[in-house]
């Protein structure tokens, strides 16, 4: 799927993270957590395989994390995943695997 | 705790507001400047405010009671959804630099900081990305100018020839800000039609990276000197950053007698940009003893005054202003 605008989701409340997805080329992502050295690698791995369900290859990725779960990671990326390409409408249940 | 849309224009909610910005030492400025304010509420005590003008953060104030807590993720997490939800992603916020690590703890990144204040930027853009998508050229010795050209007069011709002269190559980066008689598109088409035969002359938008509503809102509201002062510091760093990146050793600006704002710019800039960049103050250009100045020609065309306009701009902007002098006018009168 391609990313057709930029997308937010999620707050920078504290078990929560903000996702914002953009267009770019392959895939990017910017990690700013303050347990990046524990969970940097995780939550990184949440996002490229979640990404990699939807078919996303080119997307430039800005993670804010507040301490969030891994289910909230990927609760978050699905809402700005379906905010930028706007399937909102479209739910995509077999990702949830 | 609630958090809502605050209307400034009704007393109850300004002399909270007021109140509020106050004790935590922070300078009214002007209500112009604000495009929205919103509240955080403990029961009916107003305990954090934001607000934003386009897509720049201010006047965000905590009641020192509640600082240090969740309550500064929650007020600036509402307002960057607030923008999101009009697709606004890229935020900037001007802080005082001892909140830089504040912001930066949110995903901000800073672009550029002075001895006064901090600006950080965050979101779906960076001036890293705006650096890397200008145009770059080679040569020892590349110099800029940076101008509004609203419109393009044969005073920023002469800057533009005199840089020419002296330097292998010249960017010239023109104001990106809408807030001007002359529209963006205009301002940036006239400045390359009037330099079209300078081969070493690259022309280019300065996005919000260059005297901008962000980097220097006093080029467009009435302010303070203190205030312009610490702006235009900050702007200046802002050009640094950007000009060292393109190896840009010497700007090129005109010498300004009327305007009180620019002369402050003027002298930022040499304190700050030395001792990488050199600041070359050019004369202005005269005609029959008068200082060539966009303000003039803006006067002339309120008066279709042609002949006037006709003195002090090139035949491109020129003729451009006579096709287009009906809606020009009509701008005018609509208060532009």
């Amino acid at each position: 799927m391609e990313i057709k605008h930029t997308a937010l989701a999620g707050t920078l409340e504290s078990s929560d993270v903000q996702i914002t997805l953009s267009e770019g080329k392959g895939i990017s992502i910017d990690l700013d957590s303050q347990v990046e050295k524990q969970f940097g690698k995780q939550i990184k791995k949440v996002v490229t395989d979640l990404l990699a369900k939807y078919d996303i290859s080119d997307v430039k990725v800005h993670v804010v994390d507040k301490g969030a779960l891994d289910c909230t990671i990927k609760a978050r990326l699905i809402a700005a995943i379906q905010r930028a390409t706007d399937t909102q409408n479209e739910q995509n249940w077999g990702v949830l695997g | 705790m609630d958090t809502i849309k605050m209307d400034l224009s009704d007393p109850y909610y300004y002399q909270q507001w007021k109140k509020l910005i106050e004790n935590e030492g922070l300078y009214i400025e002007n209500l112009d400047d604000i495009t929205e304010t919103i509240g955080i509420y403990d029961e009916d005590k107003l305990i954090a405010t934001g607000s934003y003008f386009n897509n720049v953060l201010k006047y965000l104030a905590i009641d020192q009671e509640y600082q240090g807590g969740n309550v500064f993720n929650k007020l600036v997490s509402y307002l960057i959804s607030n923008l999101a939800s009009q697709n606004i992603f890229h935020v900037f916020v001007f802080t005082k630099t001892q909140y830089q690590s504040s912001f930066e703890y949110l995903g901000f990144k800073m672009v550029a900081k002075s001895r006064f204040s901090t600006l950080l930027e965050t979101g779906d853009y960076s001036i890293d990305q705006y650096i890397s998508e200008l145009p770059k050229v080679s040569g020892n010795n590349i110099s800029a100018i940076v101008m509004n050209a609203n419109p393009f007069t044969l005073g920023h011709r002469y800057l533009v020839e005199e840089a020419a002269k002296q330097s292998d190559m010249v960017y010239v980066f023109v104001v990106s800000q809408n807030a001007s008689l002359f529209k963006t598109s205009e301002r940036v088409e006239l400045v390359k039609a009037g330099t079209k035969d300078l081969k070493n002359v690259v022309v280019i938008t300065g996005g919000d990276y260059m005297v901008s509503f962000v980097t220097f809102p006093s080029y467009f509201i009435k302010s303070r000197s203190d205030v312009v002062t610490y702006q235009t510091e900050l702007d200046a760093q802002v050009f640094k950053r950007i000009a060292k990146s393109l190896n840009i050793t010497k700007r090129f600006v005109g010498e300004e007698p009327y305007s009180p704002t620019t002369e402050i710019y003027n002298q930022s800039l040499k304190k700050i940009l030395a001792p990488e960049i050199v600041l070359e103050v050019l004369k202005r250009k005269e005609i029959d003893d008068d200082i060539i100045s966009a303000t003039k020609v803006r006067q002339a065309i309120a008066e279709a005054d042609l002949e006037t306009i006709g003195k002090y701009v090139p035949k491109t902007t020129f003729d451009f202003i006579k096709m287009n002098l009906k809606d020009l006018l009509r701008r005018i009168n609509n208060g532009n």
